[in-house]
């Protein structure tokens, strides 16, 4: 398997506007479906990966916040990965059975740089475009 | 008269075997020298050498204008609007100039040809136009060799393809006319055949590791071309020109790859084996991933007619299926069988059949030597038997 760690270059640079925009528009309908808290940040990347290959980038976790990680695929993807790795690298968390929606949720007891990463397990048509989203959840009333 | 048969039998036993090891193959014959040469006879080691850094030269020259490419193509690429997938480009002597209309109008017909519209690998052309005036300080360009640069080496978008217009084309495009009539159809085909790789990586994308792997290791000859056309139609080759009562019909043959001359004889681990060459489990992929095809007439290839054996596998397919095989994790030959539901040895033999009628192999001994063998044989055997029935006590 192939990790190939990219930088998160400009959207424009990387390619067709097409396949681009179904996934910011799939990410966009799945972050608006959830309770997200307005006070922090959602910390959004995306790019495109040949079938097998793997991308990985770092977001901060707040302590005690609960986070949904979600990750969207193009139309020709049909099954994507997606783990959580501590800083120190050791696996947190992993989804690789919803297919092209895989869905994290984990409540950080440190605040830290968490590594994301995604691998494309499943794609017709190289390259597959993807997008994730890290959206800090609001806090269920008591 | 037992022991008389039983020698009579390892006598033709023996004859067989020595036929076998000894007859020229079909079609071998003593001849001075070669009517196909590979080298001048006139050249000399020095003008050897000066061939050999010269083609070196180009190769390394190919290869950098391709990567100035990638630097000088992505402000246009990124100007282009939506929905366009191909760009072109002109330029003559490293000099960028303005794309001819007429190249203009041919490629993207071409684009369409191949049932290309948006595509998630875009294509750069750079179209070399050739210089008027003689250049004395540098190898001339060679028409008939294409540079391409993967997507992996671009922005992972882009395949990038120089194609060198050659003196004819470039004279169409500033205007010459053959016969008073532009040979539009034949540009379009042209143009078609010249986007080579990149037409598969618009049309199917990046492939697998296994099979780019597989692909680079030959240097993408099974690829050439992504539009098949007509079989037939076009003959590449000097092998489906040549027919038995030529002359130079066997040297043509034999001037071939072991392995392509077996498929020519419809042998199907010979097919296997000239289709599956360069097939391994753990391939290197070169970075930049830079390709160079020769498609002038004449070169020797690795399967009769191989430029469009992926093409055809594509067009017998289906593209659902030629994807499931393009971007497969299995084995080449394992996901090419899967998606041919064949063997590839038997599938490639059929297919070979369509363009050059089976060939027989085998040693064939000349007819005189035949009768004189089958002479002396039956004498010997007549004195044998004679000499055994004189010898029988009755």
């Amino acid at each position: 398997m192939v990790l190939l760690a990219i930088a998160a270059l400009p959207a424009s640079l990387l390619g067709q506007q097409r396949w681009e925009q179904q996934v910011q528009d799939r990410l966009a309908r799945t972050v608006d479906a959830l309770p997200a808290t307005p006070t922090l940040p959602v910390v959004k990347r995306s790019g495109m990966l040949n079938i097998d290959e793997g991308a990985s980038f770092q977001a901060l976790l707040t302590v005690h916040v609960s986070y949904a990680i979600i990750a969207v695929c193009d139309d020709d993807c049909s099954r994507l990965q997606l783990t959580l790795l501590s800083p120190s690298g050791s696996e947190v968390a992993k989804e690789r059975n919803s297919e092209s929606l895989p869905t994290l949720h984990f409540t950080p007891e440190t605040t830290a740089r968490y590594v994301i990463r995604v691998v494309m397990e499943g794609c017709r048509w190289n390259p597959c475009w993807y997008a994730i989203a890290v959206v800090p959840l609001r806090k269920p009333p008591l | 008269m037992a022991p008389v048969k039983r020698w009579v039998v390892v006598g033709l036993a023996g004859c067989a075997a020595l036929a076998l090891a000894y007859l020229p193959p079909r079609g071998a014959t003593a001849r001075d020298g070669s009517f196909f040469r590979t080298q001048a006879p006139w050249g000399t080691p020095a003008r050897h050498r000066a061939q050999a850094l010269a083609d070196e030269w180009r190769g390394v020259d190919a290869s950098l204008r391709l990567l100035r490419a990638r630097r000088e193509l992505q402000g246009l690429l990124r100007e282009s609007n939506a929905g366009t997938s191909l760009v072109v480009v002109s330029e003559s002597a490293d000099v960028a100039t303005v794309t001819s209309p007429i190249v203009d109008s041919a490629i993207h017909i071409a684009w369409r040809q191949l049932g290309l519209v948006e595509t998630k690998v875009r294509v750069a052309v750079i179209i070399q136009l050739a210089v008027t005036s003689p250049v004395h300080d540098r190898p001339t360009i060679e028409e008939g060799v294409a540079a391409y640069l993967a997507p992996d080496s671009t922005d992972r978008t882009t395949c990038i393809a120089v194609l060198p217009a050659g003196t004819y084309w470039t004279r169409v495009f500033r205007g010459a006319r053959a016969n008073g009539q532009l040979p539009f159809d034949a540009l379009v085909q042209t143009l078609k055949t010249g986007l080579g790789p990149c037409a598969f990586y618009a049309t199917y994308g990046a492939p697998g590791r296994l099979v780019r792997g597989w692909l680079v290791a030959r240097g993408w000859d099974l690829a050439m071309t992504l539009d098949v056309g007509a079989r037939r139609a076009y003959r590449n080759s000097l092998i489906e020109m040549a027919e038995p009562r030529y002359p130079w019909y066997w040297e043509a043959i034999y001037s071939l790859p072991p392995t392509a001359v077996a498929c020519l004889a419809s042998r199907p681990d010979g097919c296997r084996a000239a289709v599956l060459a360069g097939a391994i489990d753990d391939p290197a992929i070169p970075f930049p991933d830079i390709v160079r095809i020769d498609r002038r007439w004449g070169r020797v290839p690795r399967l009769v007619e191989g430029q469009r054996f992926l093409g055809d596998v594509a067009r017998a397919v289906g593209r659902d299926r030629f994807l499931s095989f393009w971007t497969t994790a299995l084995s080449v030959d394992s996901a090419l069988a899967a998606t041919l539901k064949r063997p590839v040895g038997e599938w490639t033999a059929e297919w070979q059949s369509d363009f050059v009628r089976p060939i027989r192999l085998g040693p064939t001994p000349p007819l005189g030597g035949v009768a004189i063998a089958l002479a002396i044989a039956a004498l010997a055997l007549a004195l044998v038997a004679v000499s055994a029935t004189r010898r029988q006590v009755r």
